[in-house]
């Protein structure tokens, strides 16, 4: 599903944020990718949602390469994916439903079916109740649900979850790693997530890629 | 594209009314900006279609007022009228006495014909109406001059003339200010669209990384620039309407003869143009801010 060979990311102000990385994740894989701030796990992010693109190196994701010049086949790929994003995005003055509708409104999805999939997908994350909330009534714990089940109401075949798990306690954190590992099982789809809580990671189930100033320290099977 | 429209037709104006509400003051400050800019337009364009319309009237109605000496015998008079018939391009030609002069008079004048009550005797006199095809004026006024037994004669010429040049000046006027409020309403709409942009900037960015087509995002951005300028349009056809009832009424009584066309089929034609066109502006501008937006 990703296919990374000598990757680097250099952003114009000559910062090398990412250097030569190599990386292959497959259908219903996890892979956590940790390391300390500017470490480079955004940055990667970054690529794998063609909002940067490499300065050297191959990018391939479900099997297109990634290339500022194809922007239509990007905003394509983005719509195969389910973003979570580290400061959520959600938009305000909507409700929990709407915001998780907004995600499918330009999919191939009838009116029902969205709206089946967003109340589904607000269920999962224990969020029924709220589905009629306006997202700025919401807590930061509930923002984040709200946020994970955007991308999963979509069925994504690549969900990208961008520290999903900071400022909540150990408790969520680990009901939110549980809710993505879940989206993985139920959608075949390959799930990235950027933490730093390493301490919350089952490397059971999942295979964990250390990321040390811009370059792959460790990667466990 | 045409399907995620239909379905998402609720969606979209939901949106647009939450871009418009966010900033409701001064959305409706400028379309109520557009809506004086739009009556002028109506009431400039309005000018060009009745100066045209009295122009086509007139001329409708040419005709020549042949004058003779008022010693002439019934007989004399009759030779006269018959001489005019045989001159080409002369539809009809009859007498008019004075005293029928008199009550055609007092007709075009209405209440103010009470002026005519100051002359102790009739101030008019006979004459010959001649009633010609318009394009042949000229050959007939020639035919005429070669006539003996004629006073002199008056046509309509000249009203026409100045007629057709104020009509001429309506023309160009109406042709700037079509152009002035077009390049106006483009300027408000698309700043309008841009402002809306750079607030829902966040909003816009999610939907990129969502990957939500271009078009997806604009339609509410286009509904907004629509309705901000149809209204103004529709707004300024409901003030024309008012306007020109008034214009009509002030007419009609200093000026009873002029012949103005139907109040109600003018407003009606001005506010479909207004409105349509104030509709296509608010597109294009839309359109234009859209193109202009810097996202990042």
């Amino acid at each position: 599903m990703i296919e990374a060979k000598n990757v680097s990311l250099q952003y114009p102000d000559g910062t090398l944020a990412l250097r030569k990385i190599n990386l292959s994740v497959k259908m219903r894989e996890i892979v956590y990718i940790t390391g300390p701030s500017g470490s480079g796990k955004t940055s990667l992010l970054k690529l794998l949602m063609g909002i940067e693109f490499p300065t050297a190196g191959t990018l391939k994701v479900l099997g297109q390469t990634l290339n500022e010049r194809e922007m239509k086949k990007i905003r394509w790929l983005r719509t195969l994916m389910g973003p979570v994003f580290q400061d959520f995005r959600l938009v305000k003055g909507r409700t929990a439903l709407e915001n998780v509708m907004l995600g499918m409104r330009f999919l191939d999805l009838s009116l029902e079916e969205m709206k089946s999939r967003a109340q589904e997908a607000l269920f999962k994350v224990g969020l029924e109740h709220k589905a009629d909330a306006l997202v700025e009534n919401l807590s930061w714990g509930e923002g984040q649900r709200v946020s994970i089940a955007r991308a999963v109401a979509r069925k994504p075949a690549i969900i990208l979850a961008d520290e999903p798990t900071g400022n909540l306690d150990k408790e969520n954190a680990q009901n939110i790693l549980e809710l993505l590992a879940a989206a993985s099982r139920e959608c075949n789809a390959a799930v990235i997530i950027t933490t730093h809580a390493t301490h919350l990671i089952d490397e059971s189930k999942g295979r964990i890629i250390r990321l040390r100033k811009g370059s792959m320290e460790r990667a466990d099977a | 594209m045409v399907k995620h429209l239909f379905k998402n037709t609720n969606y979209f104006f939901q949106e647009a009314k939450i871009i418009f509400s966010t900033s409701l003051l001064s959305n409706l400050t400028s379309l109520f900006s557009m809506a004086l800019i739009f009556l002028f337009l109506t009431m400039v364009i309005a000018g060009w279609w009745v100066s045209n319309h009295v122009i086509e009237v007139i001329q409708g109605e040419a005709e020549i007022n042949v004058y003779y000496p008022e010693n002439l015998t019934a007989a004399e008079v009759s030779a006269l009228l018959e001489e005019i018939k045989k001159i080409d391009g002369i539809r009809e030609a009859r007498i008019v006495q004075a005293e029928e002069a008199y009550a055609r008079m007092e007709e075009i004048l209405g209440k103010e014909a009470e002026v005519l009550q100051y002359f102790t005797e009739n101030p008019f006199g006979p004459f010959i109406e001649v009633n010609i095809y318009l394009d042949v004026l000229e050959s007939v006024l020639t035919g005429l001059q070669k006539l003996d037994k004629i006073d002199y004669v008056r046509d309509n010429r000249e009203v026409l003339e100045d007629l057709r040049d104020l009509a001429g000046i309506m023309h160009f006027l109406s042709y700037l200010v079509v152009a002035g409020v077009g390049v106006a309403t483009l300027i408000i709409i698309s700043h309008i669209i841009r402002l809306g942009i750079d607030q829902n900037k966040e909003h816009i960015k999610t939907l990129i990384l969502l990957g939500a087509p271009d078009g997806f995002i604009a339609v509410p951005y286009l509904l907004v620039g629509l309705f901000l300028s149809a209204g103004g349009g529709i707004v300024a056809a409901l003030l024309s309407v008012f306007a020109l009832k008034y214009i009509y009424v002030l007419a009609a009584g200093p000026l009873p003869f002029i012949p103005l066309p139907s109040l109600e089929s003018l407003t009606l034609k001005l506010s479909c143009l207004v409105i349509i066109l104030s509709a296509l502006l608010g597109l294009i501008g839309s359109v234009f801010g859209l193109h202009t937006a810097k996202i990042d």
